[in-house]
């Protein structure tokens, strides 16, 4: 298991992807922190809700860009073949993807951490140099962090479970897109009380985000760990059945 | 001792469609086996079945008597190539085999020995997009050789070489079935197959309609080709 752990960490830095979409997450965040930070009025600054938003903006693009790194982990071994000499080396198919989501682990805190760092800083910055006092507490900002690191190395292990189960790359990464961008913001908009039970807003819960209608942190954090245990189980069925 | 590779009534079926039917064959160690038939006669799936990628619908394939999935270390045990193009295009050649080599535990001085035995070590470090069809062979056959295999399985190696390269594999796979070890290699190249192996292995439709010595097979001063064509012919023709 070690052995094979340490292989899929290699595979994720011996191949350009990891850092391009790290990269990706990094621009998202500095366009989150310019919207939130930057764009808004003193008055809207100084509401503790929008310096949420500001600080915690690393969590947004690092949650993205992570799941999308955990899918390709998955996707490109199918896509490019590799996923044969993976198996070759290692036939227990259900170690190879244990192996990729306890990789998911590391790669999600990275993604976290270094967006996160980005936005909090920046957001410090913003917040001191435009002359509003901070809203929020150590503690407040502990959370943020926490909340951000929980949420993206949950996506990042999602985006495995997804990656195991679509394989072809296009269609995970689009399945993904329109899953982010139309269901989860669709559905939350028009049925709040069904939609915050979604994994997008169960994290957005979780990163420590108080918009209205979510659910707390705390039940954002069991309610995405769910949605991410249906994904794996559905994961290590289809693996365990299908031929390569 | 159980023979190195061996299958029983093996059969794979998809819906209506049999790609593999109640084919049963064993490999002794220490041959060059070549595994012969027209495209679509069943040999890749065949070969998936054995390395545990495919679940047969009927029969067993074994490795050292033992299910691919149930070997311990199995790539110290079999090395297989069933497609060159199986490599990322953006990870180098040296990278690709040190991803393999963390899986089967082998010392990293092994990955440059086998860069330097299949000539790639200068190429290494590029990546494997900038690679030729040939250099992409020679580094799956050095990912497979990595753990040091009794058994190679390779599924069409011939395909992209130039007369070099293709020399070259003969002599090497010559060489490593002569220290004992086993090869079984499908081909449809029969000119080549001819110069390099010892056994052939004939499928069509799925079913077994050969499994002899070539020297018995072609005994009677026929070439290859020609046996191989009247054995695989449609009965309408």
């Amino acid at each position: 298991m070690s052995g094979q752990l340490r292989s899929e960490l290699l595979k994720l830095r011996t191949t350009r992807t990891t850092a391009l979409l790290l990269l990706a997450a990094v621009a998202i965040t500095l366009l989150g922190i310019g919207v939130e930070g930057l764009s808004a009025t003193l008055a809207e600054l100084a509401k503790e809700e929008r310096q949420r938003l500001l600080l915690g903006a690393g969590s947004s693009g690092a949650g993205l860009f992570a799941t999308f790194a955990g899918l390709v982990a998955v996707t490109s071994e199918f896509r490019y073949g590799t996923i044969r000499p993976t198996l070759l080396f290692e036939p227990r198919r259900r170690v190879v993807l244990a192996a990729k989501l306890i990789a998911a682990v590391p790669l999600g805190g990275v993604f976290a951490l270094v967006c996160m760092a980005l936005s909090l800083g920046a957001g410090l910055a913003i917040v001191s140099a435009r002359g509003v006092g901070l809203a929020l507490s150590d503690g407040d900002l502990l959370a943020l962090a926490f909340g951000a690191v929980a949420s993206t190395v949950l996506g990042a292990m999602l985006g495995v479970a997804v990656g195991a189960l679509i394989r072809n790359q296009v269609g995970a990464v689009l399945a993904v897109v329109a899953y982010s961008f139309l269901v989860d913001a669709v559905l939350f908009a028009a049925v709040p009380s069904v939609g915050r039970f979604l994994p997008g807003k169960a994290g957005d819960a979780l990163a420590g985000r108080h918009v209205a209608h979510l659910l707390t942190p705390g039940q954002g954090a069991a309610v995405l760990g769910a949605w991410t245990i249906a994904f794996v189980a559905a994961a290590v069925v289809r693996t365990d059945r299908s031929d390569i | 001792m159980a023979p190195v590779l061996s299958a029983v009534g093996l059969t794979k079926r998809y819906g209506d469609v049999t790609a593999v039917s109640g084919l049963s064959f064993e490999l002794e160690a220490g041959s060059v086996t070549g595994f012969l038939g027209p495209n679509g006669a069943g040999k890749t799936t065949t070969l998936r079945m054995l390395l545990g990628l495919a679940e047969p619908t009927d029969g067993s394939a074994l490795l050292f008597g033992r299910r691919f999935a149930e070997l311990e270390r199995p790539a110290t045990r079999v090395g297989a190539v069933l497609d060159s193009a199986d490599l990322h295009p953006g990870r180098t050649g040296r990278d690709h085999l040190r991803v393999l080599a963390r899986v089967a535990r082998v010392p990293r001085s092994r990955v440059d020995e086998m860069l330097a035995l299949v000539d790639l070590a200068g190429a290494a470090d590029r990546r494997v997009k900038g690679y030729s069809l040939g250099m992409r062979q020679r580094l799956g056959l050095a990912a497979a050789l990595l753990a040091g295999p009794e058994l190679l399985v390779l599924d069409e190696p011939a395909n992209g070489l130039d007369p070099e390269g293709m020399r070259w594999l003969r002599d090497f796979l010559r060489a490593f079935a002569a220290e004992g070890r086993t090869v079984f290699v499908s081909s449809h190249l029969l000119a080549e197959v001819a110069q390099t192996v010892e056994r052939v292995v004939i499928v069509d439709h799925g079913r077994l309609v050969a499994d002899a010595p070539l020297r018995e097979l072609v005994a009677d001063s026929s070439s290859l080709e020609d046996v191989f064509l009247e054995l695989t012919a449609e009965p309408s023709r």
